[in-house]
């Protein structure tokens, strides 16, 4: 094995071929390449030159030097690399005892052990040696010497343990077998992780080998991962993830629920040389409560599994309110406000027995963890001295205060209370009421955001004395505490210095008192304490095992060596309680592999007189194959490239390669650009252009014969506009209706080709925004001649199919054909009909509004309110109008009749004079009579 | 075998572009012939007067009416003015003979990257586009072994129909044959045929007292050697091969041995007063011709320019 990389031959001697490289390297570059062979009519001229010295010119280093690489890896395949060559310990003839890690941190990588194993079994068995397996987890089990099949079979059998294992209970097994079976060779499959009494360990392996052949397998599988300390901390659950060194960095710890399906996701990233950090789920509470379940996505390990049960989820508060007439207007009682401002994130439980007293008995008898007495005053001393006892173990008492208490007198408050109350703005007081002013800063309530709309008329008052500020959480503007509370034992007594209800003061109202309430609530019992003081009280019951982990962390049926665990059990996991979770379906306990406090950590083999050795997690693989291909792909290119310079590319490759280059690149560039010249690149130019001067416009539909007629019919217009009209236009513009802005031009003329597809949404928007605004798109299908006879005929041409297939997503309006009396024929020329090429087609445009009045029949004009936004023909207008750069018209006119190019071009007149003029014309009608009028 | 086909084939091609284009280019040629007529304007062009009375169209003298004559040759306007009769006599004028030889073997088929043509089409565009000019002038044009002179207006076609039905092998110097005193000889070819073969060429040519042109036509490759490396040189008439180790280093060798074979032509061409030039075939083909045509005036001129050289770069 050559030092770090997984790669042996299986002939090396034959990698001694490589010294041979120098020498086929001088022969290389002596070698001529074969010439060039070119035909040279002078060539009689140069028999005359004397023979310049033939020294020839040399192969370029980079074919040598590819020619070398082939030989290179055709000596190498030769010499029969393999990749991942297989584990063994080879050279000793005594029996061999495989030590191996099983517990849950071997788990991640266990297939990789195993098969290591494997290996080393099957090795053995090739020397005809016993083995001997020892998993570390089981100091109980007897080591004998078994051949190699059976050790193969009791591989099999073994499984990874979901507990930590304590190697060092094995030991004295070990040293009984080596003792009785003298020289030994001893391979310890170790997972690298020490969970504790991994030093005494080592020290006790190292005694016990002797000067015994040690391997130790740790290198070549990930380190393992592990979950530790989940937390249902204030907002959100967090859990610690912990690894030995190195390895992962980042990763994703997900949340499940009871069922299995996922509730969330939390990243996690290790700091560099970090053993643990932490990963967080910020999820709402609710959805907190319901996950059961916390795993390392990939990590497949019962320590990468923290199970949670009831402990981690909303806590149980009891109510018990002192006030009489809580039941007479349920609204106003101080219970109502507890109940709502709790019950977001605890199960609130009303005391229903009549007094307080019994109500808290019941609490008690409950365990409940927090209990919240509204307003109760005096506690009979039995019941004071239980929930003392309750305190200690870990309850959280929230008192309110209220006449009863201001008249009270115990000791489960937090502080000495002032007798009787303070009523602030009152009439008997000289102050106003007071505001909340500030949380103190190692309180409970620390971050939360302290409202300023709080006021309190009315509260109780400590005895100010020296702990009282430590003792405050939460505190008015006058310096007086509102909230005040005190950790006794593992509990808490926590005290509002006002009413639960609205009548000291209107905190219970906003929305602060249900924060206060969850940071108190959050104090309550999770777990370190969760529900401690109220267990440990009642008698040690057991639950059983109801499912338990097994090594890789799936769930299974408990094993039966699973035995039932005491209430209060909360240890990490042990051989007898294996992880998983107890007691009834529908609340169990759950028992983790590691405990809260628990670490790992990397275990220090190096003082150990030992060898090392990877793990292989792959299977061997032959190079050869790839090698010898590789080579003769290499000497593929090699051919290719001897034939090009043989046949003369190489000059090219040498001396114009950069020009040519350049020139391929520009010539690119200018091809990549050249399709898009009135594009949206430089946006700024097309606006300027368009809008300097009016242009018509025309849709490049992309066929170059189409677009170039068309262009040629514009220009034509635009010259016969010049000519006959004031409109001296600019050039025509091509537009693309999906990229360029349509606003600018007065008149889009349309071609329609055949079967075009339907242009996209984003252009049909456009187009639809430009006819809503007043611009007029003339659709042309250019296909009149082609039309079948009969009245129905022009529309079912292919162009029409095409325009009605473009027209399906646009807003059209009701069309007919052009009436007699359309502005659209009295713009500029009188005109009849509108010839383009042909003049079949018929003329279509919105419909104008029918007035049936009596003189709108007499009116030789009518214009409706605005310009026909769409104008529709298929007598190929632009075709007619086409010329060429000499004057001459482009296209014959169909039929040909005597001036029909004429009466294109004044049809074409009158549709750029209606767009621009609009219904102008339809009023001038009336002219006569107006100046009529006027003369008056 | 295959080889003879092809360069058949390429000369077929050649011959069909150099059809078209030396229309082209004769069709160009009104500038060309003004051109002409301004460098060499005190020539004579086209027909030559034979300073004798004779069919012509050029006024020479008015002689007395001999009875006998039909009567339509009386000059009435001239007899008018006094009692005899005269009748109008003209010049007797006469074309002369231009022999072209478009060198058409295998050689003349080369051409490098860098030319726009082979210099067998080079040279068929300029033989078909002076033959044009030349009928167009009057002269009759003819092609050793090939063409029997002509003044035909289609001369281009006959030109072209000649050397496609040709079957004779390819010869890089034109056959020995007797032309007449008055002719005119143009030689376009590349003369890499060894000296001696020129050498005899010009003296069978001009034995008789013909005067004429030589123009080598090259390739710029020929000119320049723009090789470099190991190469096999492969002469593509007789196939004898020359390999050449570290080509650039042959460049000036090269160019020494193309000037002196030039200058052994020349100082030939010089004893025999005939013209040599040499044309690259990156120039343009109207250049060669302007330069062919305005030589062949000056030539008649007898005011000789010796060693005009066009077609070479500067």
């Amino acid at each position: 094995m050559i030092a770090s990389l997984p790669l042996s031959f299986a002939e090396p001697v034959l990698l001694l071929g490589l010294l041979s490289l120098p020498l086929l390297w001088w022969l290389l570059r002596v070698m001529p390449p074969r010439p060039r062979r070119i035909e040279f009519p002078p060539t009689r001229l140069l028999f005359d030159i004397a023979p310049k010295e033939e020294t020839p010119s040399r192969t370029p280093w980079w074919l040598t030097a590819l020619r070398l690489l082939a030989a290179a890896l055709v000596i190498l395949a030769a010499a029969g690399p393999i990749w991942n060559p297989q584990t063994g310990l080879a050279g000793s003839s005594a029996p061999l005892v495989i030590l191996l890690d099983d517990g849950w941190s071997a788990a991640a990588s266990w297939d990789t052990r195993v098969k290591a194993a494997d290996e080393l079994i099957a090795n053995a068995d090739s020397d005809r040696r016993g083995v001997a397996l020892v998993p570390l987890s089981e100091p109980a089990r007897d080591i004998t010497l078994m051949p190699a099949g059976t050790a193969r079979v009791a591989l099999r059998q073994l499984a990874p343990k979901p507990y930590s294992i304590e190697r060092v209970e094995t030991l004295p097994s070990v040293e009984r077998f080596l003792k009785a079976t003298g020289n030994c060779e001893i391979a310890w499959l170790s997972d690298g992780v020490d969970t504790g009494r991994g030093p005494e360990f080592l020290e006790g392996l190292s005694k016990t080998v002797g000067d015994r052949g040690l391997t130790i397998f740790d290198a070549g599988t990930p380190p393992p991962l592990a979950l530790a300390a989940a937390e249902n901390a204030a907002a959100k659950m967090t859990v610690k993830v912990l690894r030995t060194n190195g390895g992962v960095t980042a990763g994703i710890v997900r949340a499940v629920d009871p069922k299995g399906s996922p509730i969330g996701e939390a990243r996690y990233t290790f700091a560099p040389q970090a053993r643990e950090t932490e990963a967080a789920f910020d999820l709402p509470v609710e959805l907190r409560n319901d996950i059961a379940r916390l795993e390392i996505s990939g990590e497949r390990s019962a320590g990468a599994v923290q199970l949670l049960d009831k402990r981690w989820r909303r806590r149980a508060v009891g109510i018990v309110s002192g006030s009489t007439n809580e039941t007479a207007q349920p609204l106003l009682a101080s219970t109502f406000y507890l109940t709502r401002a709790l019950a977001p994130f605890a199960d609130v439980r009303l005391g229903d027995r009549g007094a307080p007293q019994q109500a808290i008995t019941q609490f008690l008898d409950q365990k409940l963890p927090m209990i919240v007495l509204a307003d109760v005053g005096t506690l009979s001393p039995e019941i004071r001295e239980r929930l003392a006892a309750w305190i200690e173990q870990g309850g959280v008492l929230v008192r309110f205060a209220g006449p009863r208490l201001a008249q009270a007198d115990d000791d489960l408050v937090p502080v000495k209370l002032r007798r009787g109350g303070r009523i602030l703005g009152g009439s008997l007081t000289w102050e106003k009421p007071q505001h909340l002013a500030s949380f103190t800063a190692d309180g409970p309530f620390v971050g939360l955001a302290v409202p300023k709309d709080i006021t309190v008329n009315r509260q109780v008052l400590a005895e100010p004395d020296a702990v009282l500020a430590t003792k405050s959480w939460a505190s008015l503007e006058d310096g007086t505490p509102l909230v005040t509370g005190e950790h006794r034992g593992k509990g808490v007594v926590s005290l509002f210095h006002v009413s639960a209800d609205m009548r000291w003061s209107d905190l219970p109202m906003s929305g602060s008192f249900v924060e206060m309430l969850r940071r108190i609530v959050d104090m309550s019992g999770y777990t370190s304490s969760p529900g401690a003081g109220v267990a440990s009280e009642a008698k040690v019951e057991t639950m059983a095992p109801l499912r338990t982990l097994d090594g890789f962390g799936a769930f299974g049926p408990p094993p039966s060596t699973a035995k039932p665990m005491p209430v209060d059990f909360r240890d990490r996991a042990t051989p007898e309680h294996p992880p998983g979770f107890y007691g009834p379906a529908d609340g169990p306990l759950a028992v983790n592999t590691l405990a809260a406090a628990d670490r790992i950590a990397p275990l220090d083999t190096s003082a150990l007189r030992a060898q090392h050795a990877s793990y292989t997690n792959a299977e061997p693989r032959d190079l050869r194959g790839i090698l010898l291909s590789s080579s003769l792909a290499l000497f593929l290119i090699d051919a290719i490239v001897v034939a090009m310079l043989g046949g003369g590319i190489a000059a090219l490759l040498r001396r114009r390669a950069a020009p040519a280059a350049l020139v391929f690149m520009f010539v690119l560039s200018t091809m990549l650009a050249a399709p898009q010249p009135s594009r949206a690149d430089d946006n700024d130019d097309f606006a300027i252009k368009a809008v300097s001067q009016t242009r018509l416009a025309y849709v490049v539909t992309g066929n170059s014969d189409v677009d170039s007629i068309v262009k040629a019919g514009m220009s034509g217009l635009t010259l016969f506009l010049a000519q006959r009209t004031a409109l001296e236009a600019g050039d025509p513009v091509g537009v693309d209706p999906a990229h360029d802005e349509l606003a600018f031009f007065p008149l889009i003329y349309w071609p329609v080709m055949p079967g075009a597809p339907k242009p996209p949404q984003d252009a049909i928007n456009r187009i639809d925004a430009y006819m809503k605004q007043g611009g007029t798109v003339v659709f042309d299908t250019r296909d009149a001649i082609e039309a079948p006879p009969g009245d129905a005929g022009a529309s079912q041409t292919p162009g029409m199919q095409a325009l009605r297939n473009i027209l399906s997503s646009l807003d059209v309006p009701e069309l007919e054909p052009v009436p007699r009396e359309h502005v659209l024929t009295k713009t500029f020329y009188l005109l009849r009909d509108f010839p383009g090429r042909f003049n079949t087609g018929q003329t279509w445009v919105e419909t104008l509004p029918r007035d049936d009045d009596d003189d709108a029949a007499s009116r030789p004009a009518r214009g409706g309110d605005g310009v026909s936004p769409i104008i529709i023909t298929s007598n190929d207008l632009a075709g007619a109008w086409a010329l060429r750069p000499d004057g001459q018209p482009m296209l014959p006119l169909t039929p040909g009749e005597p001036r029909q190019r004429e009466f294109a071009f004044r049809a074409g007149v009158n549709i750029v004079m209606y767009t621009l003029t609009g219904n102008y014309k339809a009023d001038q009608v009336h002219a006569p009579a107006l100046i009529e009028r006027l003369g008056q | 075998m295959a080889a003879e086909s092809k360069h058949l084939g390429g000369e077929i091609t050649a011959i069909r572009r150099a059809d078209g284009e030396s229309r082209t280019l004769a069709a160009s040629l009104p500038r060309l012939v003004l051109e002409a007529r301004r460098i060499a304007a005190n020539v004579i062009h086209g027909l030559h007067g034979r300073r004798r009375a004779g069919a012509g169209e050029t006024f020479w003298q008015y002689r007395r009416f001999v009875s006998g004559e039909p009567s339509q040759n009386v000059d009435w306007r001239r007899s008018a003015r006094d009692d005899h009769l005269y009748v109008r006599e003209q010049e007797w004028e006469a074309a002369h003979t231009v022999w072209l030889w478009p060198d058409r073997s295998p050689s003349m088929a080369f051409a490098s990257r860098q030319s726009r043509d082979s210099k067998l089409e080079r040279g068929l565009i300029v033989t078909f586009a002076l033959a044009e000019l030349l009928v167009a002038g009057g002269e009759r044009v003819g092609i050793p072994g090939l063409m029997n002179p002509t003044a035909s207006s289609g001369v281009i076609d006959k030109m072209a129909q000649a050397m496609l039905h040709d079957d004779a092998d390819r010869l890089s110097l034109p056959p020995s044959f007797v032309p007449s005193a008055l002719a005119e000889i143009v030689v376009l070819s590349d003369f890499w045929s060894p000296i001696g073969e020129i050498r005899s060429m010009l003296a069978g040519l001009s034995a008789s007292g013909a005067h004429g042109t030589l123009l080598q036509i090259v390739d710029p490759a020929e000119e320049t050697f723009p090789y470099s490396g190991r190469i096999e040189f492969v002469e593509p008439e007789i196939g004898s091969v020359i390999t050449a180790g570290r080509a650039e280093r042959w460049v000036s060798d090269y160019i020494a041995r193309v000037a002196l074979h030039r200058d052994e032509i020349r100082s030939e061409t010089n004893k025999l007063d005939w013209l040599f030039s040499t044309h690259t075939t990156s120039r343009s083909a109207a250049e060669l011709l302007l330069f062919l045509h305005s030589g062949m005036m000056v030539n008649k001129g007898s005011a000789r320019i010796a060693n005009v050289k066009v077609g070479r770069s500067a």
